[in-house]
């Protein structure tokens, strides 16, 4: 009687040892685990949204200069003084939230005196933290060279 | 021992499983930002800029040569250009060079175009067209891009693919059909009558109507041209000037026009 009750006694420690191995196991394993998912987390730091908004801003403004000029109208718009038909160039291809300035300067980064081209009211131009800013040139219209300096400045709303 | 060798294969499984896991997300991780992180940087713009300027200074200077005559528009045009350029990118240590074509080149299905200060034209034929072709070199020292280099040209060609005159209620008519091809090569499709400065037929100017379709006869995009004939019987030749939306010359001729049989 002794002898089993003694034998009882050993396989419950035994097995509450087992059990006791497997918590600590367990433990151990969602430690590793969550290292190492702590370690991915560390490094996956995104870049700063400032910088990215200003330079996906200058993506967008650089490439649609360029489109409006691959389809001839720039220099057209430019020379011939269509201000208002650039400005709407501008509204309807840029995203809804993005507002903008463009200045026009002779080679010599002098005004050559146009309205204000503008998009947005200055109040947002003034306070928001991140203006991306393009320069494009064009060179000519027709048959004359005479080269235009293009500033666009965008921001986000 | 049995428990031991248990145990550490939960150990083992679960280092396996972390290091999939860092592995499979820094992959992921590097594909989804590659291109997000990459900087913009300011000179991609400031080259493309300068690229797209200097091609359009081609155009700009074959326009010149071909409403002018004058040879040496495009020369002229990139030596001012070069010392603009530093002037609108003063920080930059900007520094353009051409080269202009000055042999002959077979394209556009044209077998000898010859350049000279990178300018051709052959006018006066049935397929008649403008040319201008240079290499441009870019040198940004401030971000040590050095050498550059891209070709540019620029083309306009005409032909006259029939002349023909014909009757209809007892009046007389002239119609021309033409195609009018820039570089790529790619139809132009944007002209109007106003890009038709003259029009003329046994050398005598004419007034006109122009309309454009796609002509399965010729497989190509056609520009007809139609007069109301008034003069001799039958037109001795036909003559078209064009002037596109850039501003390029090219005058297209025939001696060949013929009566309509239908």
């Amino acid at each position: 009687m002794e002898d089993l009750t003694t034998r009882m006694t050993k396989v419950r420690n035994r097995r509450s040892v087992k059990g006791q191995m497997r918590v600590v196991e367990s433990i151990m394993a969602s430690l590793i685990v969550i290292s190492a998912v702590t370690f991915l987390y560390s490094f996956a730091a995104t870049p700063s949204s400032q910088a990215q908004d200003t330079s996906e801003l200058e993506k967008i403004g650089h490439n649609l200069l360029h489109d409006i000029d691959e389809q001839g109208l720039l220099a057209r718009y430019v020379y011939n003084s269509e201000w208002a038909n650039i400005t709407a160039a501008l509204v309807v291809s840029l995203p809804t939230n993005v507002y903008f300035n463009l200045s026009i300067y002779d080679v010599n980064h002098r005004s050559i005196g146009h309205p204000l081209i503008q998009y947005g009211d200055q109040q947002i131009f003034n306070s928001s933290p991140a203006v991306a800013s393009v320069t494009y040139i064009v060179t000519g219209y027709g048959m004359s060279y005479n080269p235009r300096i293009l500033v666009l400045k965008l921001v986000n709303g | 021992m049995a428990r031991n060798r248990k145990g550490q294969f939960i150990i083992i499984a679960a280092m396996l499983l972390s290091i999939m896991i860092v592995s499979v997300s820094t992959v992921i991780y590097g594909t989804v930002t590659y291109y997000r992180q990459e900087r913009w940087e300011e000179y991609v713009t400031i080259v493309d800029s300068i690229k797209a300027a200097s091609c359009n200074l081609l155009q700009v200077g074959l326009a010149n040569y071909t409403q002018t005559e004058n040879p040496n528009a495009t020369r002229d045009y990139f030596n001012r250009w070069i010392r603009d350029v530093r002037n609108a990118y003063p920080a930059f240590g900007i520094n353009v060079g051409y080269a202009l074509a000055n042999r002959a080149y077979s394209a556009y299905e044209i077998s000898s175009i010859n350049y000279n200060l990178g300018l051709a034209r052959s006018w006066g034929q049935l397929t008649s067209y403008s040319a201008s072709n240079a290499t441009v070199s870019i040198d940004v020292a401030s971000v040590g891009l050095t050498g550059y280099n891209f070709s540019s040209h620029v083309f306009l060609k005409m032909n006259i693919r029939d002349a023909i005159w014909y009757t209809k209620s007892s009046k007389r008519y002239v119609s021309i059909y033409l195609s009018v091809d820039k570089e790529g090569p790619a139809p132009v499709l944007n002209l109007q009558a106003s890009n038709f400065p003259d029009v003329k037929l046994g050398g005598v100017s004419q007034v006109f109507s122009v309309k454009r379709y796609y002509s399965s006869e010729y497989s190509n995009f056609i520009y007809e041209i139609k007069i109301s004939w008034d003069g001799p019987l039958a037109p001795s030749s036909a003559e078209v000037t064009l002037l596109d939306n850039r501003g390029i010359k090219t005058v297209s001729y025939t001696d060949s026009v013929l009566q309509n049989s239908d």
